[in-house]
């Protein structure tokens, strides 16, 4: 594991950014759900695209890696929309 | 039972050396489970309310008897429950339920001097806090405290009295708990010791939403959303080490990343959660 963030800690620094901006950006715009939800949603986004293109730029992309990403990123927001549909706000 | 275990969250020869629960079908199951429960969630919520609802307790007396608690640290006089202020509090409380909206001035224009007016109270100073989404009082006190803006409000020397509104119903189709805070003050800035506990005179001052499901549906969403996003970072780990000592060349995305995104995920999740003051 320490390989690959050797390897890879550019990539893996923009998405720890990314991540902690949305983090930061959730924990002040609390009063808006719908801003949340857009976060959210924009946040898988945002991880798909990154994942796929960074196998691009390493030359090891594939179908079935590309389908992983969009599962992986698909279960990541309906998770966070489960909990915002059933919680109280 | 421990080969099914084994199976769903260990690589090895019998699943292609992927946890099953990361192969794609299991994923796509998972995506309808959580698309569907999202929204049969809430409709299970509105049918059987009494056994899948909000738990809730948020009292006005709860409500100052923490706000003086605060005030009394600071060495500043106790606020007194008024009952004018209150049912401005509770005017403003059903008039944001009624037109869906949460914020110091309604859509129409209507501050919140408009409603403390109406209830008959002569003001100098006056302020207002707004919360929701808690379900504790102590909950919202310290989320007013840890907020400068309505920190200044709590501990201001300028107001004597308070009335509180806790009202539950629904803000843009979602269940919520609004709690508004009126202060008044009808003369100048004052700084007395702290007097003996208020007295509550009659209960028409009280506003309170006390509710007592079987199942506390934000506890159970909350604990179903960490839990299967942790699972999977718990599986990912796994799976990784396991093929990384094994050194089996597959074709897959980075378990890494994937754990990244998940923590992030609960990082969400625990920042959604919590309650917003205005």
């Amino acid at each position: 594991m320490e390989a690959y963030f050797a390897k890879h800690r550019w990539y893996v620094s923009s998405l720890i950014v990314v991540f902690g901006l949305s983090a930061f950006l959730i924990s002040q715009l609390s009063y808006s759900k719908q801003i949340q939800v857009a976060i959210v949603i924009g946040i898988g986004v945002f991880y798909v695209t990154w994942g796929i293109l960074h196998h691009h730029v390493h030359h090891d992309i594939h179908t079935k890696i590309v389908i992983e990403y969009i599962l992986i990123g698909s279960l990541g927001m309906t998770i966070a929309l489960f909990f915002l549909k059933g919680g109280i706000f | 039972m421990q080969e099914f275990l084994r199976h769903f969250f260990l690589p090895h020869e019998g699943n292609n050396h992927r946890a099953k629960l990361l192969h794609h079908t299991s994923l796509l199951a998972l995506i309808s489970i959580f698309f569907v429960g999202a929204f049969l969630f809430p409709l299970l919520k509105t049918s059987f309310p009494d056994v899948l609802g909000i738990a809730v307790n948020i009292s006005s007396g709860d409500l100052l008897s923490f706000t003086n608690q605060k005030r009394a640290e600071k060495k500043l006089g106790q606020l007194y429950l008024n009952s004018q202020l209150s049912q401005a509090a509770t005017q403003k409380a059903n008039n944001m339920l009624a037109h869906n909206y949460w914020a110091h001035t309604s859509p129409t224009g209507a501050t919140p001097w408009k409603f403390i007016k109406e209830s008959g109270y002569s003001y100098i100073y006056a302020g207002e806090n707004l919360a929701r989404g808690f379900s504790d009082s102590k909950s919202v006190v310290d989320a007013w405290m840890a907020s400068p803006t309505h920190r200044s409000n709590m501990l201001s020397g300028n107001y004597q009295d308070v009335g509180f509104a806790v009202a539950q119903g629904k803000l843009g189709n979602e269940d919520t708990v609004l709690v508004v805070e009126m202060f008044g003050g009808k003369k100048a800035s004052l700084s007395r010791a702290p007097g003996p506990s208020v007295p509550i005179a009659s209960n028409t001052l009280l506003s309170s939403v006390l509710s007592n499901a079987v199942v506390d549906s934000n506890f159970l969403v909350r604990t179903i959303s960490i839990g299967m996003a942790g699972l999977f970072i718990i599986t990912l780990l796994l799976d990784m080490i396991i093929v990384e000592r094994k050194k089996i060349i597959r074709i897959v995305g980075h378990n890494s990343d994937h754990v990244l995104f998940f923590c992030a995920i609960i990082v969400f999740i625990i920042l959604m959660s919590r309650g917003a003051v205005g």
